[in-house]
């Protein structure tokens, strides 16, 4: 059972940049494209476990922190080493000025 | 110094030196017997400046600071112990020097500096959460410890006549010639060590402590797990079936207990103030294996990774080819 859950405003987020949003144990990190698109993965790095939202957001992509590994946040693919599976992605809106994930 | 005249550095912060990593065109035909000699006697080259620097280093510690073969003939803490504290001197000086210039006094800022980045100080990968700390605690309780236990018992062996040694005089051309095989050794050992610690087992347990330094400083060079500094070192064994002089024994220690330093400077030039430099690419290719982790396995003048496709000369078209195999290797494991 999924259900639509706000996890932050339009305004903490300017474009290339990202958010992290905890809902119990589980965290997410929430992206704004060079575009204005938004995008939701999980918020660990699949090798690592390093929180993305501490990494380098650029060009459609996430940098860990910890290794450096790079993730396509627009489609969770692992692009460079040593990341080498894909991050999880959540369907993403926005409802006013809040934006919504489905979890 | 202007970095923009030298390299380009993208939006990422990544800097691209206009110079490629290329291998001597030993195999070029028709032959190009100006760009051997320049590669073999140039600056940077073969010998200019890190082999004979290195080979310096060993000439001067065979002469002031190495015990007589003699004393090393039995097994005493004084002069193990001389041995172990004259190698984390020198460690401490040679990877100090680069660290305190390029780290602590930020000499240049990050002109030149690969990552634009400095290396972590908050980062759970490290002991201690930092990286510096880290790298200082495996290269001086593990690496220079292991170097020494090498550098002790090869002595010791010889000394007792369990080795072959050989004197300048009675053999100048071998020795000679030994020298200058030297550094060709040490990449070949370099590059089957570090191929058989990439696979998997051993790259989870061994090999990804070092790795963990992807943005490296000077002082990741020799942070190695014990087992790594094991192998790593046991280049030195080859004076067990090849006849030595002590000296050769020196430089092959010297060379890769210090090399990693430059090697692992993590800019490619260090500014000596107007317009000079000191060059570092030779730490060009081996940056790019932390930053990548699958490409120059080797570091020296044997063309390995070019045979077997791992080679990454830092051009785009070389980082697109590397892209597409991590790619096929991924769709590979996913089948």
């Amino acid at each position: 059972m999924t259900a639509w859950v706000v996890a932050c405003r339009t305004d903490d987020l300017g474009p290339e940049r990202v958010v992290r949003f905890d809902e119990g144990e589980r965290t997410f990190a929430i992206y704004c494209s060079p575009e204005g698109d938004y995008f939701a993965t999980d918020g660990l790095c699949t090798h690592g476990k390093a929180h993305l939202a501490d990494g380098l957001v650029i060009d459609g992509t996430v940098e860990c922190p910890k290794h450096n590994g790079i993730f396509d946040y627009r489609t969770g693919e692992a692009m460079a080493p040593p990341v080498c599976i894909d991050l999880a992605r959540y369907p993403i809106r926005v409802t006013g000025d809040m934006v919504e994930i489905e979890i | 110094m202007d970095e923009t005249a030298h390299g380009t550095r993208n939006r990422r912060g990544d800097y691209r030196p206009n110079k490629r990593i290329a291998y001597p065109p030993f195999g070029d035909w028709p032959a190009k017997p100006k760009a051997l000699l320049r590669w073999a006697f140039g600056f940077p080259g073969f010998l200019f400046p890190w082999n004979a620097i290195f080979l310096g280093i060993a000439g001067l510690v065979w002469a002031f600071a190495t015990p007589s073969m003699t004393t090393m003939a039995h097994l005493a803490p004084g002069w193990m112990a001389f041995i172990l504290g004259r190698n984390a001197l020198l460690t401490l000086l040679v990877f100090g020097a680069f660290h305190l210039r390029l780290y602590s006094q930020k000499a240049q800022d990050t002109r030149f500096k690969y990552n634009a980045r400095w290396p972590s100080a908050k980062n759970d990968a490290f002991l201690f959460n930092d990286q510096t700390l880290d790298n200082l605690f495996w290269t001086f309780a593990s690496g220079v410890v292991i170097w020494s236990g090498f550098e002790i018992g090869l002595f010791w062996a010889a000394a007792n006549g369990y080795l072959r040694l050989v004197s300048l005089e009675a053999h100048p051309v071998y020795v000679v010639v030994l020298f200058l095989l030297i550094p060709v050794w040490r990449d070949v050992h370099f590059y089957v060590v570090h191929r058989l610690i990439h696979w998997p087992p051993l790259y989870r347990r061994v090999h990804s402590l070092h790795h963990n330094n992807v943005n490296p400083g000077p002082w990741s060079g020799l942070a190695m797990h014990p087992v790594e500094h094991a192998l790593y070192f046991s280049t030195a064994l080859i004076f067990l079936v090849v006849p030595f002089h002590p000296l050769h024994l020196l430089f092959t220690l010297v060379h890769a207990g210090l090399s990693p330093a430059p090697g692992h400077a993590g800019f490619e030039r260090m500014e000596l103030g107007g317009d000079a430099s000191l060059d570092l690419t030779v730490g060009h290719g081996h940056y790019l294996h932390h930053k990548f982790f699958e490409c120059n396995y080797a570091d020296g003048p044997i063309p390995v990774d070019k045979w077997f496709g791992t080679f990454h000369d830092g051009s785009e078209e070389s980082e697109a080819r590397m892209i597409q195999r991590f790619r096929d290797l991924k769709a590979r494991s996913a089948a």
